[in-house]
């Protein structure tokens, strides 16, 4: 990754209370040499590795389990991807499943700062040769 | 330190492993190089010839090329790994996005390398999204 530029998604997790606008806003009053887009899920942000970093960082003060985000590989408006240049969107649907799903991440998080402990995870047992054999016998 | 995901390009690990102080190796950062540099238009859907040759040392000519297309970009990153998280069932892990020849060769590959690997569920719900996130805490605290 470059240190010259990062590009970041930051998403809002459907539970918060932030919206995408006050996300945009409380950047342009940082006064930092950025570009912001807004956008349904959040913004994306672009500007050199350690701005961006310690925007990131003030920016999770304002809901601290509740903003996500990710690094983004193409340029914030590059219209290869921008939807004004009817740019292709591959990977979309994945990523507005694990938005749709970043609720449950929050309240995951939350209950992990009060200290709750995982739960035994279930392990598939391996099949056994005789119950192979009996699922493989044909039934006369 | 680096921990590869898998999904490489999943926003819930890879918020996570950063929110522990860890580097994530994505898929997003090696695509971001292949369009600076190689000015690439669609990776990995389009590919160079350095990327053929580097995925060939991971699968066999005889292997699709689409796997070996993925492993030119996630096999360097696993050699930088020195942990992975894998994320297993992902409802958008199917057809040819979830690529299941490449999931293979990828858990071959880690393996191999014999590091420290979580295996997680996709949470489906609140419960398995806490276990989720307790689980991953406390194998990244682990790594330090």
């Amino acid at each position: 990754m470059s240190a010259e530029r990062e590009t970041r998604i930051i998403l809002i997790s459907p539970a918060s209370n932030i919206t995408p606008d006050q996300l945009v806003r409380t950047i342009h009053t940082m006064g930092k040499n950025v570009t912001v887009k807004e956008s349904c899920y959040g913004c994306v942000l672009e500007g050199k590795q350690d701005i961006v970093r310690g925007i990131i960082n003030e920016l999770r003060e304002l809901d601290p389990n509740g903003i996500f985000t990710k690094v983004r590989a193409f340029h914030a408006g590059d219209p290869r991807r921008c939807r004004a240049h009817h740019g292709t969107r591959p990977g979309f649907a994945q990523l507005e499943q694990e938005w749709g799903d970043l609720w449950k991440i929050q309240r995951g998080l939350e209950r992990a700062d009060n200290g709750e402990k995982a739960s035994k995870r279930e392990i598939q047992e391996k099949l056994s040769v005789e119950k192979f054999k009996k699922i493989c016998e044909v039934r006369q | 330190m680096k921990v590869f995901i898998d999904p490489p390009n999943s926003l819930i690990l890879f918020d996570l492993v950063e929110r522990s102080g860890h580097e994530p190796l994505s898929t997003m950062a090696e695509i971001q190089e292949k369009i600076e540099k190689v000015e690439l238009d669609m990776p990995p859907m389009n590919v160079s010839v350095e990327d053929v040759m580097k995925g060939l040392k991971y699968a066999g000519i005889e292997v699709p090329s689409g796997v070996r297309g993925r492993l030119a970009i996630w096999g360097p990153m696993i050699e930088a790994a020195e942990a992975a998280i894998i994320m297993e069932d992902c409802p958008y892990s199917f057809g040819c996005v979830g690529c299941h020849r490449t999931t293979l060769m990828v858990r071959y590959l880690l393996k191999k390398k014999n590091i420290p690997v979580l295996y997680v569920d996709y949470p489906n719900d609140e419960d398995q999204a806490k276990d989720l996130v307790v689980m991953m805490r406390e194998f990244l605290e682990g790594l330090k």
